[in-house]
């Protein structure tokens, strides 16, 4: 990687003795008056995509506390202190908040579409809703999985610490076994023969394990249709939504044949004097444009 | 959030998206515009998702040549070639009296040459330029061991028919891009050509210059014990016409040659959550089970994929007696958390099996030849004995294409040592009744493929290892990357441009810093073992790439070989590129 500002300046400041140089009437600050007052709906539409993106960061947040609060309850029997939430709470806080966040994605989409209606799919203001739209919606569909992974993780510790706890008992589980067994929700089907202190102590804890497993599957189900949604919204998007090609490519495709025909024929036939003053007028169109 | 994992794109050449916008430009709370001309696109596409720019404060991305309107309060990156109508562009948004864009950050893919470099200071761009820099990746890191120049016109450039007055200056172009390439790997290679085309040489030669003028500003090439063995090969399309034409039955060389995959997207119909529609996949190395797949023989691709369905399936406990198609519509309603790896599951599945609903067509037959005169010989091993009997029914059939049928005459002609003869190639022609495609056959001369008198292949390396019986031939330069990893390439046939280095015996510690941003990886992989970069002048196969990973895996990791050309071919566009040979210069292109 070569710097080359330094060049630049240079350049600039040797150029600035030469008469060959392009009068600069205006200023830099008076050309950047001179443009277009900002979009305000760009400012907006930003905005509103950086809220999204904090909400999106802050689920995040919110699964990492989960994961503490699953690891706390797996190694301990007892309750969590007060000020910390346990994990069904965490929960239900991560499904209001994809749920909110989602409804702002629709929102969002309904803006671009209203934008694209009233101003045309080349607006830059309407692309850029658009760029943001899909990749928060990809976001939010990353963390959604993430959650799912992390519930899926903390099952899978409580059926092993199940598991461990039966052999303590002497009662070895096969796996499928196993699964049956919780999910029939029969686990106390050798709470008869629990005697002594341990085998009293491994029944305790496998009653809580399974007592959390049952939670977490009343989560996950409570919150599949926020992933059946955020899915739908993935799914119409498209699969080659996260290509960079295509995204540039996508913009009006009419205006583009227009300019790629006009430089057509500058490029091309330069000594056709017939095409020469197309490409002059051509060229003043492009002004006006 | 969104961004992709995974070994995407060159194990030790792809920039990372933040190698593109360094450290300044990136504020937050700002967003900016990115602007691309063609070029830097496709080189931006191959290493960064939407998400990765946006992670580095992007919020949209425009090309350079299109109508724009302004974004003032915006500032734009503007990555782009050093050529004249980028920077023409460039300098146009900043001529009016309103600017386009509220400041410019300018990252060059390349040196920019001094004219322009002067334009642009005389410019009003210049007065708010906050960033100018030279990146110096002017190639496409297609796979991890795959690069392209994206220059589909290659073969035409180098061996139309008509005279190419601004060759010296593609070949000059196109050393300074395989130099970047070498650069960017930290590499300094000795550089070899195959000996007997002009261009070969030409080039090789050209190569070493820019090379030698890149390690002057960037030391730190080639260093390192091993790095000494590095080798970079110059080679032409000619030397192996049979590649590119051969019906292949690996997932990814099949599925390019007989479906309709554009710009490496696939799209396929399916009932998703929704409605049944079109699903638009990018094959590409983000996908894990693609790179699983891609070079797998295909009869084995269908199994693994049922196999790896039913596993994840089991795991997710999902039941599902017969994992299929269908079925995955319903687990996607049931489980749409798992969403993504169902829909690579289902991408794939329809995939191979729209390989081989076009293979049972008529093509088992047609391989079967294929194979038997590539290799001079029937799967048992016996010599063939008369091999125009078995292309005449071919030729004969009316529901085999005009492009099948020429690539089963090449491969006839290639067979015929001696040759054809004037009369029994109009004969063929005629027979197979392809005349309007017949020019893609003499055209092949121009590439110094001798179709009449004949000509001897390089003879082969004995391969031990089990095949298909469809899938006997290996590509030549397989046996070239061997010989080469092995020192036995020869020195007459492959010269040095010139005598490689002594080995450096003071080893100086790598910096980090330099070239190697994996994209997920961490410094501590950056590859000291020995490089082969294979360079084909007019195109690579996909049967040539796959060699590549091939050999690499076969020396343990001891070498990696790189392979790349201009663009990369299938069947198809091979011989459309022949057909143009004889043309004039389309202006569309």
């Amino acid at each position: 990687m070569r710097d080359r500002l330094r060049h630049l300046h240079q350049v600039q400041s040797d150029s600035e003795g030469l008469s060959s140089v392009e009068h600069d009437h205006l200023s830099v600050h008076e050309a950047a008056t001179a443009s277009s007052p900002p979009d305000p709906y760009l400012y907006g539409v930003l905005q509103e995509a950086q809220q999204i993106r904090l909400e999106i960061q802050q689920i995040q947040n919110e699964i990492s506390e989960l994961k503490d609060a699953n690891y706390q309850a797996l190694n301990k029997i007892s309750h969590p202190a007060e000020t910390e939430r346990d994990s069904n709470a965490i929960g239900v806080a991560i499904k209001h908040r994809g749920e909110a966040v989602l409804q702002r994605l629709h929102m969002m989409s309904a803006l671009r579409a209203e934008l694209e209606a009233r101003r045309g799919s080349s607006d830059p203001t309407e692309r850029i809703a658009q760029t943001q739209y899909q990749c928060l919606s990809n976001a939010l569909r990353e963390v959604m999985i993430s959650y799912n992974d992390t519930e899926m993780s903390h099952r899978e510790a409580c059926k092993q610490q199940i598991q461990r706890q039966m052999e303590v008992v002497g009662r070895e589980v096969g796996e499928e076994d196993l699964e049956e067994m919780m999910e029939s929700g029969e686990l106390n089907v050798f709470s008869t023969q629990v005697e002594g202190k341990t085998a009293r102590s491994a029944f305790l804890q496998t009653e809580s394990r399974q007592k959390e497993v049952l939670e977490l599957e009343k989560r996950i189900e409570g919150i599949q249709e926020l992933f059946l949604d955020v899915a739908v919204l993935t799914e119409e998007q498209g699969g080659a939504v996260e290509n960079i090609q295509k995204s540039v490519q996508n913009t009006e495709v009419i205006i583009q044949d227009a300019v790629v025909q006009l430089d057509r024929a500058t490029t091309f036939d330069k000594s056709n004097p017939f095409k020469k003053l197309f490409c002059c007028c051509s060229f003043d169109h492009c002004k006006i444009l | 959030a969104g961004g992709s994992a995974g070994c995407s794109s060159f194990s030790a050449g792809c920039p990372s998206p933040s190698a593109f916008f360094v450290l300044s430009v990136k504020k937050d709370g700002e967003w900016k515009v990115l602007i691309v001309d063609h070029m830097s696109m496709r080189i931006l596409s191959s290493c960064c998702k939407m998400s990765d720019i946006l992670a580095e404060g992007v919020t949209i991305v425009e090309d350079i040549n299109k109508r724009r309107e302004p974004i003032s309060s915006l500032e734009a990156i503007y990555l782009i070639s050093p050529v004249e109508k980028s920077v023409h562009a460039l300098i146009n948004d900043f001529k009016d009296a309103a600017f386009t864009y509220k400041a410019a950050h300018i990252f060059f893919t390349d040196t920019c040459p001094d004219g322009l470099f002067t334009e642009i200071g005389r410019a009003r761009v210049a007065k708010v330029i906050k960033t100018l820099k030279e990146i110096n990746v002017a190639f496409l890191p297609y796979e991890a061991q795959v690069f392209s120049l994206d220059d589909p016109n290659s073969l035409y450039s180098f061996y139309s028919s008509k005279p190419n007055k601004d060759k010296d200056k593609m070949i000059e172009n196109l050393a300074e891009q395989i130099a970047t390439l070498c650069d960017t790997l930290k590499e300094y290679p000795a550089i070899r050509y195959r000996k007997g085309p002009e261009d070969n040489a030409r080039l090789a030669d050209e190569v070493y210059q820019r090379l030698t003028a890149h390690k002057a500003d960037n030391p730190s090439m080639g260093e390192g014990a091993d790095k000494a063995r590095s080798q970079l090969l110059i080679v032409d399309r000619g030397f192996d016409p049979i590649s590119p034409i051969l019906h292949e039955l690996t997932f990814q060389a099949m599925a390019y040659d007989l479906l309709d995959i554009k710009q490496d997207i696939y799209t396929y119909q399916t009932t998703g959550i929704g409605n049944s529609n079109d699903r638009e996949v990018l094959l590409d190395e983000d996908d894990e089970l693609w790179v699983q797949l891609r070079h797998m023989h295909i009869a084995d691709v269908t199994k693994k994929v049922t196999e790896l369905l039913r596993t994840f399936c089991e795991s997710k406990r999902m039941c599902t007696d017969n994992a299929n198609l269908k079925d995955l519509s319903q687990m996607l309603k049931k489980m749409p958390q798992y969403q993504k790896e169902l829909s690579m599951y289902s991408t794939h599945l329809h995939l191979a099996e729209a390989c081989m609903k076009t293979f049972k067509g008529s093509l088992d037959k047609l391989c079967e030849v294929e194979q038997d005169l590539a290799m001079g010989a029937n799967a048992e091993g016996e010599p063939l004995k008369d091999a125009m009997k078995s292309i005449v029914p071919v030729l004969l059939n009316n529901e085999i294409g005009a492009y099948e049928k020429i690539r089963i005459i090449l491969l006839y002609i290639f067979h015929k040592k001696r040759g054809i003869g004037e009369e029994n190639l109009a004969k063929l022609i005629q027979h197979a009744n392809i005349q309007a495609d017949s020019n893609i056959i003499t055209n092949l001369q121009n590439l110094g493929c001798n179709i009449i008198a004949g000509q001897t292949l390089p003879e082969r390396r004995e391969r031990t290892e089990s095949t298909y019986q469809l899938s006997r031939w290996a590509p030549i330069i397989k046996d070239v990357m061997e010989n080469a990893i092995e020192d036995k390439l020869d020195r007459k046939q492959w010269p040095f441009i010139c005598d490689p280095a002594p080995i450096n015996t003071t080893q100086t510690a790598v910096s980090a810093r330099f070239g190697h941003w994996h994209k997920n990886k961490s410094p501590t992989e950056y590859r000291s073992g020995p490089r082969l970069i294979i360079f084909v002048i007019g195109g690579v196969s996909q049967s040539e790439m796959r060699s590549a990973y091939e050999v690499t895996r076969a020396t343990d990791g001891k070498w990696e070989v790189l392979i790349g050309s201009s663009h990369i071919l299938t069947p198809t566009s091979f011989l459309n590129d022949l057909k143009s040979l004889d043309q004039v210069p389309n202006p569309d292109c």
